[in-house]
């Protein structure tokens, strides 16, 4: 069956949790090229280098009835009074739903930004970028 | 083995000099001596980017095989790809040889892959 999907199909996993409150993810690739244009050569040609993984989200700064804050939880990977340590990494899983479905890119990664505002007449919400480290864990899209 | 039969990514060639010296006079007038009628002393530096290490490692090899510095030996044909000129105008002039001018350099880009950079200097 057809299947457009919409953000009303997005969700956001940390650390195998559903995020709550999730406004939206992207995530980028980019393949590095390394040129192997030799003189004489009329057309440039390349190799491939290095992948990298990254993107951002945003999350309401919302607690459930339980206190829950999921967009808390994820501002704590950086704002911390700590340091960030190697070990400081999350587990993303970005998903779009199609009924018992998903269709998931999975990848470890640090919180390399997060922004956090609270304005007149705006809802408080977590802006948070991501980088992934090492390869993909899973891709099923 | 002979020197490595890769088409190099870039090429700079000087064509050297003729062997000779000047002397300067108190008025400024400058007169030269030639000592020699070949050129010499042409240096070729020539980059081969992103290739295998399986390739890169030939270099080292020749440059053991010429005792580094030491020997001389002539470029094969694919140095000068891509001159649309006299092919005798970038190579080491009548009388000379090509010997290292220094060790080949090599920089590791990514896992299996290499940039070499080779100088040359050419030798009555």
């Amino acid at each position: 069956m057809a299947k457009v999907y919409t953000g009303r199909d997005g969700r956001l996993l940390i650390d195998g949790t559903e995020q709550i409150k999730v406004t939206n993810w992207s995530l980028t690739g980019n393949l590095e090229v390394l040129e192997t244009t030799t003189l004489g050569d009329s057309q440039r040609t390349y190799t491939p280098g290095v992948q990298e993984f990254n993107g951002n989200a945003t999350l309401l700064y919302y607690n459930d009835g339980t206190g829950r804050n999921d967009a808390a939880t994820a501002l704590k990977n950086v704002l911390k009074i700590a340091g960030v340590s190697d070990t400081d990494t999350v587990d993303l899983r970005l998903r779009l739903v199609e009924g018992n479905t998903n269709h998931d890119v999975q990848l470890t990664a640090y919180i390399t930004s997060v922004s956090f505002a609270a304005s007149v007449g705006e809802v408080s919400r977590a802006d948070i970028t991501f980088q992934a480290t090492g390869a993909l864990t899973a891709v099923t899209i | 083995m002979a020197y490595p039969t890769l088409v190099p990514s870039s090429r700079t060639f000087t064509a050297g000099d003729y062997p000779y010296k000047s002397f300067k006079s108190q008025n400024g007038s400058e007169t030269r001596i030639l000592y020699g009628d070949k050129r010499t002393g042409m240096t070729l530096d020539l980059g081969y980017e992103n290739i295998a290490d399986t390739a890169a490692d030939d270099f080292i090899t020749h440059y053991d095989e010429t005792k580094g510095g030491f020997s001389v030996f002539t470029l094969p044909d694919e140095f000068r790809t891509g001159w649309g000129g006299d092919s005798g105008a970038i190579d080491a002039a009548t009388g000379n040889k090509w010997r290292y001018d220094g060790p080949p350099q090599i920089a590791s880009v990514r896992p299996g892959i290499s940039n070499v950079t080779v100088k040359l200097v050419g030798v009555l």
